[in-house]
This record gives structure tokens, sequence and C-alpha cells, in this order.
């Protein structure tokens, strides 16, 4: 097998991660507040339950995809609000913003421009902005939009809006909507499976927001919005589009996720277990036909594979975003996988999407699997807006056995 | 010298040194065997500033800034009557500090009063490397310099001064460099520069600049030659332990000023925003770096130190980022917290007992007076105890071990902890062989204070002293204010916690009473309040000035008074001071000590005389006051008349009001014996009431406790 090596200078500490809880829509006390301000003082606070001294940042990377007042400062207001006064830019590319800023990191380290680079990712679906755009070639002088809404509800290139491309997929792939219905049981059962074993104590931070007065408004400890479903409850639910229903499609939450990328010897310094070596192997996009999106990441894959040289054997842990259940089934028919063997610790189709940070965390439970499980490779893939792929593949050491 | 002479001290016997002879001005005893203050004002002036009619300047250079605004106010305000003329130098286009003074000025002592002092200043500006011509008529006599802290401008300023006024003394108000360095005596005096009275002196023996700051009503206190002396030690110390846990953990600073006003008092960074970030955080800065030269990484500035002394910028986050995510601590977190806040402190104190930088008490009180600590630092880790503090030490050497090395550890100098000097921090006992003085140098009674006065008295009872007075040091406190609030803490929820605090101090009071032939206190402040009042009350005379305050304020807090001032004082007077007694007990207004006389005090006068009067009590020479008997027995109808009050105005003041007049009511209603369980009963029980735990201990107590 060739030598497989994105970044050979780049690792990820273990356990200097973190994310939030990812309350759903206007749930939360996250609704109330400012998500650039609360994901730096959050990622500090992070860091600090992880005795990772935010001095030890040079560089930061962030990634979110709504509006924020004040975005304009962009990173180093982040950073300022993490605490450390250092540069760093922000990175957006829709739903695969969480990978992309880790990837991004990486290659930070390895070029050599800094040595220990945080990766943030975050978005407040909660109350995403109305933005008003004067268009000259509109019919319209000024156009309103509301970012979240009417961006899931039209794609300006196809016309089509996300919901209509699962449909797609799933009419493409003769998927059936009783297969979607089992899928979306057992990734509910998975969750809460991880919630049970304490698996997800590793990932999830449990935060207190505060009022501007200082007071405690709300604490951030639960992914509100999930709950249990039942077989019977949701093939009761009615077909919004071929195999989409209230329940087999993700929803819109606030959160944020972060974690270190830095070079192999400060990653030693840096992690509670330095025997833990975990490293960025390939990385992959593609841009499937139009309104296809939930078969995009499958393809991201396929090429990723191929690219890489392994088969889907040589993976020990397979995680993606799935707004969509149909983005999994039409995954388990294109590589012919079972989809029981994915997104063993929960997906984003149960704990909710909030955009930016969706990809940090499934990377994060990633890591924490592999480990689980002694190492081996990790396979990260989701789709994004425009109909886009993007899966990443990592390596996680065999130290790390529990 | 100026100074009056004292009678020969060497027939007075001390339970430990006192803090007034640091000064050169005798002890306390003295004090009243002489029947005068030892040190004159008018006498010391003139020996600074020349004869009256013929007096020089008082030049305070730097004038505009923070310290040297404050100091033209402070002193401006004292030496004017005087006539010293204040001379206030700075650079052109410096900002106007000074004018800025003018409405606290006037909140002082009223406009007239404003507007004389501050026409009694001369204010002239200079180009750093020469002295305006228009000084010399002047005849400067003495410079208190206030430029930036930098070594060679400081030392080309004293030059630039010597070589045209080779007489003039000056003093440096340098929060760092000693005086070995500077080449001039020190000064430093302590935030908020308006009224905080404290300066730090460095010198070889007492001036009269010392004795005149002292006779203004100021509080010199000595201090050794050492780097950042004993103030910036403690608050430079705390500051960057502070930032430094901020660089371990990512806690904000703001959460930690929260702990760290919990657990010690002061909001140390919060301080340097209020200060004025740019200079403060430079003045810490300098200390902690000049420090770290002399003694190791112990006090080495972090990496946010020289960013923010760099930037200027404020250490707070501005108003629109007020912070949006809480940083909570467990008991885990908090203990490690505390080992790393303690453990500097102690390790820093350690150094200062090395170097013996003061006196005890006055190191002890530097943390209080200036830096905001609840309780001095020599009473924190008295109550840790030598092993428990070392151990808090060794725990921070583990977090940082970097501060274990250099020359800044000294674990020996901890085990002093049973010396009469440590164990008497607040309170010191002195006698001629024949009548004892008993000296509080704390402005507010508490738990420390208690504990050293029972020692206090138990000392002269061992000495066979049966007459005693019992009254201030005469130095650091200037006043007694009462109670301190922060004790009834835990009185809040628990009315167990309650009774322990007003029996035990009641009991404590009760000795003066009980254990002594003649016991007489003897107010020469301002003010004595609440908690004070009522342990001088138990004596059996009580001798003020005219002009000192008498009042009852727990009224307006509210709580119900609970060292027997419901009952006590009512059994020494008749029906006509009964009325008077609850109008101070019910409406919280003080009176004069002249219109208490009879009443509540048994003499007031002028302080020469009042000094003769509470020594002649004392000595059993002739005095010619009357003693107001103490009824022993039931004090029947005492609430029957009530006076006639001003409206409550609150919910709070009218449930107040009507718990203290069921706790006169009450305990007079019953003997002296079970009169303390009655008064001490009825003060726990309002303690714990909703009134009292939304008022001002409750309020105090949610934004010091978190």
């Amino acid at each position: 097998m060739k030598e497989i090596a994105m970044f050979p200078q780049a690792r990820i500490p273990y356990g200097t991660w973190g994310s939030s809880f990812f309350p759903a829509w206007q749930q939360s006390a996250l609704a109330e507040v400012n998500i650039g301000q609360f994901a730096g003082e959050a990622m500090g606070r992070i860091l600090g339950q992880r005795r990772v001294p935010k001095s030890e940042l040079d560089y930061l990377v962030i990634g979110s995809t709504i509006p924020w007042h004040w975005k304009f400062w962009n990173a180093p207001l982040v950073a300022s609000c993490l605490g450390e006064r250092v540069p760093g830019y922000h990175l957006e590319q829709a739903c695969a913003t969480g990978l992309q800023a880790v990837v991004a990191a990486g290659a930070e380290v390895e070029s050599g421009g800094h040595e220990t680079v945080g990766v943030l990712t975050f978005d407040r679906t909660s109350d995403s902005p109305v933005g008003v755009f004067p268009e000259r070639r509109s019919y319209q002088r000024t156009v309103p939009i509301a970012d979240v809404w009417d961006n899931f509800g039209f794609d300006p290139a196809t016309g089509n809006a996300m919901i209509q491309t699962a449909g797609i997929a799933a009419r493409k792939y003769k998927i059936d909507r009783r297969e979607v219905d089992e899928l979306t049981l057992h990734r509910t059962e998975q969750y809460f499976g991880a919630i049970e074993s304490g698996f997800l104590d590793r990932v999830l931070f449990p935060l207190d927001v505060l009022n501007v007065q200082g007071k405690p408004l709300g604490r951030v400890d639960s992914d509100l919005g999930v709950r249990p479903l039942t077989l019977d409850g949701l093939r009761a639910m009615r077909e919004l589009d071929t195999c989409v229903t209230g329940g087999t499609q993700t929803h819109a939450s606030d959160g944020m996720a972060c974690l270190l990328v830095t070079t192999e010897a400060r990653a030693k310094e840096l992690s509670p277990r330095p025997e833990i070596d975990i490293r960025f192997l390939a990385k992959t996009e593609i841009r499937t036909d139009p309104s296809l999106m939930p078969e995009a990441p499958a393809i991201a894959v396929q090429k990723l594979l191929q690219k890489t040289g392994l088969g889907m054997s040589d993976v020990a842990v397979v995680k993606n975003h799935n707004p969509f259940a149909v983005n999994d089934a039409v995954f388990a028919k294109v590589l012919n996988y079972d989809w029981r063997d994915m997104n063993r610790t929960g997906c984003s189709l149960v704990w909710g999407h909030p955009q930016g940070p969706t990809l940090t965390r499934i990377l994060i439970e990633a890591f924490e699997e592999a480990v689980d499980l002694g190492g081996g490779r990790v396979l990260v893939f989701g789709c994004a807006a425009g109909d886009v792929g993007i899966a990443a593949l990592f390596e996680v050491s065999e130290g790390g056995k529990r | 010298m100026a100074t009056t002479t004292s009678r020969e001290t060497s027939d007075i016997k001390m339970m430990r040194r006192d803090t007034l002879g640091t000064l050169g001005l005798g002890t306390v005893l003295d004090v009243f065997r002489n029947g005068r203050l030892p040190a004159d004002p008018a006498e010391l002036v003139s020996s600074v500033f020349g004869p009256a009619g013929d007096r020089g300047a008082l030049v305070i250079s730097g004038a505009s800034g923070i310290v040297g605004a404050g100091k033209m106010m402070q002193l401006g305000a004292r030496l004017e009557p005087f006539g010293v003329p204040i001379v206030g130098l700075d650079m052109p286009g410096a900002p106007d500090g000074i004018s800025r003074q003018y409405p606290g000025l006037v909140r002082a002592f009223g406009k007239d009063g404003a507007d004389r002092i501050l026409g009694n200043m001369v204010r002239l500006t200079y180009d750093g490397k020469s002295l305006p011509d228009q000084l010399k008529p002047l005849r400067p006599k003495f410079l208190l310099e206030a430029i930036p802290e930098i070594l060679e401008i400081k030392r080309a300023h004293y030059e630039m001064f010597r070589a045209s006024y080779p007489d003039i003394q000056i003093r440096s108000v340098t929060s760092g460099f000693p005086a070995s360095q500077l080449g001039v005596g020190i000064a430093h005096p302590a935030f908020p520069h308006e009224i905080n009275k404290v300066f730090e002196v460095v010198e070889d023996e007492p001036s009269d600049v010392t004795k005149l700051f002292w006779a203004l009503g100021l509080v010199p206190v000595p201090v050794s030659d050492d780097w950042s002396f004993v103030l910036d030690v403690l608050f430079c110390g705390i500051t960057l332990a502070a930032v430094r846990y901020h660089r371990m953990t990512n806690t904000p600073v703001w959460k930690i000023d929260k702990y760290v006003r919990k657990h010690i008092g002061p909001n140390p960074v919060r301080a340097h925003d209020a200060i004025g970030a740019k200079g403060a955080t430079f003045l810490t800065w300098s200390c902690l770096h000049h420090l770290a030269g002399e003694y190791g990484p112990l006090f080495e500035p972090t990496p946010e130190f020289v960013q923010h002394k760099d930037s200027g910028q404020d250490w707070y986050p501005p108003n629109h980022f007020r912070p949006v995510v809480d940083f909570p601590f467990d008991d885990d977190d908090e203990a490690e917290f505390l080992d790393w806040i303690l453990g500097p402190l102690v390790q820093m104190t350690s150094l200062m007992l090395k170097e013996e930088r003061a006196h005890l008490g006055l190191m002890n009180a530097m943390g209080e007076l200036c830096a905001q600590f609840r309780r001095g630092i020599l009473a924190m880790i008295r109550d840790l105890g030598t092993t428990r503090a070392i151990a808090t030490v060794e725990r921070y050497h583990k977090h940082h071990p970097e501060a274990a090395k250099g020359d800044s550890w000294y674990p020996a100098a901890l085990e002093r902890i049973s010396d009469p000097e440590w164990q008497q921090l607040y309170v010191n006992a002195e006698h001629d062989g024949k009548v004892g003085v008993v000296t509080i140098s704390r402005e507010s009674y508490n738990g420390d204070v208690d504990a050293e006065l029972n020692r206090a008295i138990d000392w002269l009872k061992a000495e066979k002293i049966d007459r005693v007075i019992l009254t201030s040091d005469f130095h650091l406190s200037t006043q007694m204010v009462g109670a301190d609030t922060n004790e009834f803490f835990p009185a809040l929820d628990s009315e167990e916690e309650g009774a322990r605090i007003a029996g035990d101090w009641s009991r404590t009071a009760r000795r003066l009473d009980a254990e002594f032939a003649v016991s007489v206190g003897f107010v020469p402040g301002k003010r004595c309040l609440g908690g004070y009042l009522e342990l001088m009350t138990h004596c059996h005379y009580l001798v003020t000035l005219d002009d000192t305050s008498l009042g009852f304020p727990e009224v307006t807090l509210p709580v119900v008074p609970g060292m027997e001032g419901c009952h006590w004082p009512f059994r020494k007077t008749n029906a006509d001071g009964w009325m008077k007694l609850l109008q101070l007990l019910l409406t919280g207004r003080p009176v004069s000590g002249a219109n208490a006389t009879g009443w509540l005090v048994d003499f007031a006068g002028p302080m020469e005389e009042a000094l003769e009067v509470a020594w002649s009590i004392a000595s059993g020479s002739d005095h010619r006051i009357a003693k107001r008997e103490l009824v022993r027995e039931i004090v029947p109808c005492v609430t029957d008349a009530m006076p006639e009050l001003p409206p409550a105005g609150s919910p709070a003041t009218q449930g107040a009001r009507a718990a203290i007049v069921a706790t006169v009511r009450d305990a007079c209603s019953v003997n002296l014996a079970d009169s303390l369980d009655v008064q001490t009963r009825h003060a726990a029980g309002f303690l714990r009431s909703d009134l009292c735990r939304k008022g001002r201990v409750g309020d105090e107590r949610s934004r010091t406790l978190i």
C-alpha cells in the first residue's frame, strides 16, 4: 500500500477538543447571544477544561455560515473573545465548513506558517439575520432575505430547495421509504446509546450562558429538540418529498465546536494522552449533477478511496453529516456498505445541524470512537450546498486502546 | 526636632511593640500620661516649611497625574490653614487632573473651603529640564515627586531641584524603587489618592515630614527600603497571581476577580481598569519586573502584563462585549484556584517577613487599608497555621514550579505565628504597673479583633492590672465604624451562627465591666459607631471628643444591634436618656459627644482635656466625673414612651425599628444576667430575616460570595 499522508507534519492532539451541545432552533439561551462571541468564550472554557492554556494558540481558523454581528472583524475578534490576540481568518463552505476548517488548519501547520492552530466553528440558526441587499438588476430594488430559511428553500443555481434534492436522489436510487424510516430509527437509537454509555461526555461540554447583567440566562447542556422516535411514529409522518418527512431530516440548531491542529511534538505536549497520534491522510471534494446533493458525499468517498487505494474495509470509523436519512441510504447503495456500521455514536440527522460546527463535532466523535476501538482509519464526509460532497480520511494510532 | 517630648517610657510594659513608636511618637500610654498628642502640627509645619509668615512651598511634581492631583488635594487641604503655598508642577500639555478634583473638594469642604484650598495652589509648567523662575519666590522646602516611574528621569529630576534648592526635602511617591536606588526618601501613597491617608515611608529615622503627616491626620507607615515595599508586593502580587491563573486556565479575569473578591477581598484586575489601565498596568508591571529581577520568577510578569502595559488596553472587555459564557468552579476548581492565589501571596509574605519589611501589625494592615483585603495577609496566614500555609505554597509550586526558583521562599519565616507580634495584629496592650491601655488598630470590629481583645484582657489580668483604658491605636485607626458586616454573612443562613457572633462579642464586651475595677472607653477620633460604640459603652466610663460622632446606624442596614446596645446603655441612664437612646437606635442618626454627655457619654471635651480626664479616671486621680451606675435588675417600661421619629421611608426600616423596639423591651425586661441571651436571640433572629437578607448585608454577601 502506498504511503498516504496529506499533511505529514500536522497532528490533531487527542483530547484537546470539545463541542457545545446543539440545542434546536430557538430553544436555548444560544438564541439570545452573539454566536461569534459565545464561540470564542466557549472555546476558552473548553480548552481550560482540557488544561490547554489559550496562550498555546498562535493562529485561529474560524468557520461559520450565517452572518453575525461584527463578523467583519472575523477571526481576530473571535480570538479576542477567546482571550488571546492571535491572527486568523474566517472560512466558509456551507455545511462542509466544519471539516474544511480542520483541513485548512492542517495546511497552516504543514506549511510551517503556524505551530498550533485553533479551529473554531460555530453558527446560530436561531434568528438568522434578515439582510436587505440592493440588487441593481432585480425587479425589486431591495430584497429582504432570511439567511437560513431562504437559502435552504432556494438554490439560485438550480431553483430547487434542499429538500427537493433529497427527493430527487431518493427517486434516482429507488430508495424505499421503509428503509429510510428504519435507518432513521436506528440512528436515533445510536445517539441515545451514545448518551447512555457516557461516550458523548467526552465530546460535549455543558456551557452556562449569561445575560447582559452577568446573571445566568440558561445552561446549554443537552441537544434540545431531540426526542426518541418509534418506527410507527416515523411511518405515520407525512412525506414532504420522496422519502423525506419531518423525522427523516435534520433540524436547525445552534452551537460551536473546536479542536486544535499542531505539530507532532506539540501534540504530544498538549494531549492528555500523548501516545495517541492523529494524522491527516487525505481529503477530496466533488460536485455532482444539479439537485443531487445527497449522492455527492458517496461519490466523494468513492473518489477518495480510489485516490488512496483503500477500501471501506480498511476504515475503522465511518461517520457523516446526513441532513437527510436518504444520504445514508444512497451511500450504502453506492458503496455497498451496511448503514448500520456507520454513525455509531450519533449523527447530525438526529442531533441537529447548526451548519458551521456540524462536521467538526462529527469529526471529534469519530476520533473518540476510533480511540475506543484501539485506533484505525477514520472516514468523515458530508454534503454541502451546491451539490457538493466532501470526504476526508484520518488515522488514529492504536496506542489509544481504552 | 519639633515633636513634643514624651515622658520616659522605660516603665511601660507592652504586649508587643506598638506602632506609634515606629513613628518616633512614643506610646499610647504616654499620650494619656502626658495629656496631649505627641506631635503638634503647627510646630512641625514650621519645622518643615519655615515659620508662620515666612513659609516656603510644598511642590508636587507630576501634579496633574492621578497620584499628583490626589495629593495636591489631600495635602493642599491640610496645609492651607497653615499658610503653606502648594505648587503643582507638570509638563505643558499634561491632562488637567487638578480641576477635576474640584467637585470632590466642594463636597468635602463646601464651595468656600474648596475655593480657598484651590486659591492657595500655584500651577506651573516646566520643560522637564529646568525649573521655572516663578518657583523661586515661593521658596520650595519640600518636593513630593510624582513623575513617571522611570529611574533615570526621577534621578535627573532630583538633581534639578537640588541644584536650585540645595536644602529641599524630597520624597518620591514611587511604588517600587527603593530609596537606595533613587537617592531620596519615599512617601508612597495608596489609591484612591484624594482620600486614602496611608503613606509607606522609608527613612532611617522618623523625620519631621513623617511626623507632620501623622499630625495632619494622615497614616504614615514605616517600611524597609526594599523593592515595592509592602503594599505593592501585596497588590501587584495578587494581581499577578490572578493573571497567572487566567493564563494557565483561560478563566477570564472578570471571573477570577469574583473569586479573589470572595476569598481575599479585592478585584485586583478590575482595579487596574478603575484606576486607569494604562498607568496602573505600567506601575504593576514595573514593580513586578524589578521584583523579578531581584527575587526571581515568583514575580515574573506574564506576557499579558507586557501586552497590556504596551497597549494601555483595559483588562475587562468593553461594555458591548459583556461576557456571555460563565466559568463556574466546582469544589476542586476552587481549591486549586486558592492554591494559585494564596500560594504566591503566602510566599511573597514569607519574603517580606524574612526581610522584616515592616512591623507585623502594619504589614498586615496594608492589605486591608490599601488593597481591599477583607483581612490582612498575616491574619489569613495565622488562621491557616504554619503547616497549612507552607503546604499551600508547596501545592502552588507543583502548579507553577518556576516560582520555587530564585530567592523568594522562606518557610521558616512562617514559624513565628505564635509570637506576640503575630498574635496581636490588631489589638495591643501596655501598662505602667498601675494602668493598662488597650489599643485597637482596626476600624471595624471582627472576629480577629474580638479574639485579640480577649487575649489583651487576659494579659493585663495576668499582669495584675485592674484599671484600663480602651481606645484606638492613634495611628492606623482614625475612627471606629462598627462591626465588620462581612462577619455576618454566615449568620444570614444560620441563626446559630448569628447567636455565636453576638454572644461571643457581647461576652468580650462584658469583660470590660466585670474584670476591671475601672475601665474607660476613650474615643479619640471622628466617630464611634455601631458595634464599637456598644463595646465602648461596656466600659465604666466613656470619654470622647466634643465633636466625635456617636451612633447606632444598624437600623439603616438593617440589623439589630447585637453587642447589647439595646439594653446596656439603657441600664446606665434615666427615662430622658431612654428617649434619646431610642432616637439613636431607631433613626440611625448620630449625636455628637458634647450632646451625648450625661446619658451616653461621661465626658466630652477638646483632645487634651479629654485625655486628661480619661487618665485621671483610669489612674484614680481626682476627676470629678460621676459614675453612671449600671442597673443590673429589670429596667421596666423603657419602651412605654417612644420618641417622635421621622417616617421610616421603607418597609425594611419599619421592620427593623419594630425589631429593635422589641429587643429593647425584652432585654430590659430581664435582669442583666439574662439579658445577653435575650439580646443575642433577637439579633440572630433578625439576621436570618428576609428584611436583613434583602438589605445591605445580604446585598453585600451576594456580591462578595458569588
